[in-house]
């Protein structure tokens, strides 16, 4: 009563004899396992009293927090299946032993523990077993397996030694229950397949609403936030990085993740719109550019960088790809740049744009928009055929 | 292009809160005379109204559930005084081709600002199209352009024509019309008139790309 000690939860380990009921009342009350076996097993005797008790721990006491995937996973060191399929084996040789004339009036009873033993066994295998590690699917097998043979051969035998009508119509009954016993696992898996399929669906269609919401509203609402803010701007920014994300999210399911020079370039595109106060239109035409040579998305990647450093703003990308040639166009408005006039000692322009697309055996020149404003970088690569 | 009168313009968008947005982003060119939010209101409004152009969302609520390309199809029989633009967030293939060949005269995303899309209004109501760089990427391959298909005559309705090409190109390159006409050295009305040639091959077109595209890609 004084002590102040903290008991530990009263929850059922995942490694359990049976059940872990006794377990888990031994540990919250700190009392040795056997004691309160010993006591489940006393009160059982008492009218069945520590049975019901037992029940009802069983189904009310949670699990321990579980470390594997299968939440419903507990090892279970006694072999229940298996105990019933032998205990109703014994009473199938004791059925046996009645028919041939031992006792009449003890035939009935244990043929009703059979079928009840035989029963109890399958749906142990099904409904405990299925999510015990430790049991294996040989083991589930053999457990129903032998639970309908014991059924077979016993009402079978009891009708060919005693034949007569109500032998044969429980004959008849026992031999369907048994197969009923062995299909039970199919209609079981069957069953979880359809629940699982009916899940994914409704999830399915869940997700679609909400995308269909989201696309309605909150792109609309990013785009306006965009609008009136300005492309320049912070705000307009994080709205421009929210709405990519959402998209990606949307989107997410139509199309398989592609490798192509296309989607690495928009990615890039994603990441310095980050970083600077810049806008990409990346447009595409043509055909699919699977594993576009490193040095053209480098060098593309390089140009959009000097865009979005020196003029922001809008920058518009245009990637056109054939069997053959892939052209990417990178053009700015900002104050423009003389190849001529800048210091040599400014390698981004030259080395990381020009040079490179010349090693890769590809083309870049450099210069002025329309009228003067701004600047386009063409990258040009053909393929070694 | 300046109109000494303001252009009278329908917004059309079942988000208030866009058509607030908008409303207060176009410049004094254009005067917006009413708002509707749903396919049937739309209709009825664009009857009652005649603006000289719709601003169109192409996804709409309402009517059969055909969206922006519903209420283009019942307004069939205005299309000769009243423009549409096509108004999306989306710049899916199917949602382009669809408002486009229901008989919008141009296309232009959400993102864009006010004064682009009061630039587009008063295009489009001097009976311009207005392609935006991801339409002409798009026709370019829809066409079959990038593979180098290209037609003899510019009557030709299932190809491009070289300078509608090299249009399209600068065009998707992000190059504005005027930009475009100092490029090819020609003029404005050229450029324009390529752009509208190419819309009515968008539009007439029976290339079974064109579906095709329409259906297995979208342009994000």
């Amino acid at each position: 009563m004084t002590t102040a000690a903290v008991r530990p939860l009263l929850q059922r380990p995942r490694a359990a004899a049976i059940s872990g009921v006794c377990a888990a009342v031994a540990a919250h009350v700190s009392w040795s396992v056997p004691k309160v076996r010993f006591l489940a097993v006393v009160t059982t005797l008492c009218g069945g009293a520590g049975l019901l008790l037992y029940l009802w721990l069983w189904a009310l006491v949670p699990l321990a927090p579980s470390h594997t995937d299968n939440r419903r996973e507990v090892r279970r060191s006694v072999p229940i299946a298996m105990m019933l399929v032998i205990s109703s084996g014994i009473a199938a040789v004791l059925v046996l032993l009645f028919a041939l004339g031992a006792g009449q009036q003890g035939r009935s009873p244990a043929l009703i523990v059979v079928a009840l033993t035989s029963a109890a066994a399958v749906a142990w295998s099904l409904a405990v077993d299925r999510h015990d590690p430790s049991r294996g699917t040989r083991y589930g097998l053999v457990a129903r397996g032998s639970s309908a043979t014991i059924i077979i051969a016993c009402s079978l035998s009891v009708w060919a030694l005693q034949p007569s009508i109500i032998n044969g119509l429980i004959a008849t009954a026992l031999i369907i229950a048994a197969v009923a016993l062995l299909a039970a696992p199919r209609i079981v898996a069957l069953w979880g397949d359809l629940i699982a399929e009916r899940t994914a669906r409704v999830r399915e269609e869940h997700r679609a609403e909400v995308a269909a919401h989201l696309h309605d509203s909150v792109l609309q609402t990013l785009a306006l936030i965009q609008n009136r803010a300005g492309v320049s701007t912070e705000i307009a920014r994080i709205a421009r990085a929210q709405e990519r994300e959402l998209r990606e999210w949307l989107f997410e399911g139509d199309a398989a993740p592609t490798t192509d020079c296309v989607a690495e370039i928009r990615s890039i595109a994603a990441a310095i719109e980050l970083d600077y106060p810049v806008r990409f239109d990346v447009v595409a035409a043509g055909e699919l550019v699977e594993d576009a040579p490193v040095a053209l998305v480098s060098a593309t990647r390089e140009a959009m960088l000097n865009a979005a450093r020196h003029a922001g703003g809008e920058v518009s990308i245009y990637i056109e790809s054939t069997a053959h040639v892939v052209d990417v166009f990178v053009r700015d408005r900002g104050p423009g740049v003389e190849l001529d006039t800048l210091p040599a000692d400014r390698l981004g322009i030259r080395e990381s744009i020009i040079g490179r697309m010349t090693r890769a055996g590809g083309t870049a020149t450099l210069r002025r928009g329309s009228g003067g404003v701004g600047t386009e970088v063409h990258l040009r690569i053909e393929e070694q055929a | 292009m300046n109109d000494p009168h303001t252009l009278d313009v329908v917004i059309v968008d079942d988000h208030s809160i866009f058509r607030s947005g908008l409303r207060a982003d176009l410049d004094a060119t254009v005067r917006v005379v009413g708002e509707a939010a749903t396919v049937d209101e739309a209709v009825e409004l664009i009857e009652k109204l005649r603006p000289a152009v719709v601003l169109l969302d192409v996804h709409l609520p309402g009517g059969a559930g055909g969206g922006g390309a519903e209420v283009l199809r019942r307004s069939s029989a205005l299309m000769d005084s009243v423009r549409f633009l096509a108004l999306s967030v989306s710049d899916a293939a199917e949602d382009v081709v669809g408002v486009i060949r229901a008989g919008a005269r141009g296309y232009i995303t959400k993102g864009s600002s006010g004064r682009d899309v009061s630039e587009a209004v008063v295009a489009v109501a001097g009976g311009d199209a207005v392609f935006s760089p991801k339409l002409a990427g798009f026709v370019l391959d829809a066409f079959g352009a990038v593979a180098g298909e290209q037609s003899e005559s510019s009557d030709e309705l299932d190809r491009l024509s070289g300078r509608e090409r090299e249009v399209m190109r600068y065009i998707a390159r992000g190059y504005a019309y005027k930009e475009v006409a100092s490029e090819l050295y020609i003029s404005v009305k050229t450029v324009e008139t390529h752009v509208s040639a190419v819309l009515r091959k968008l539009q007439l077109s029976s290339r079974h790309e064109l579906t095709v595209w329409a259906t297995a890609r979208k342009l994000l």
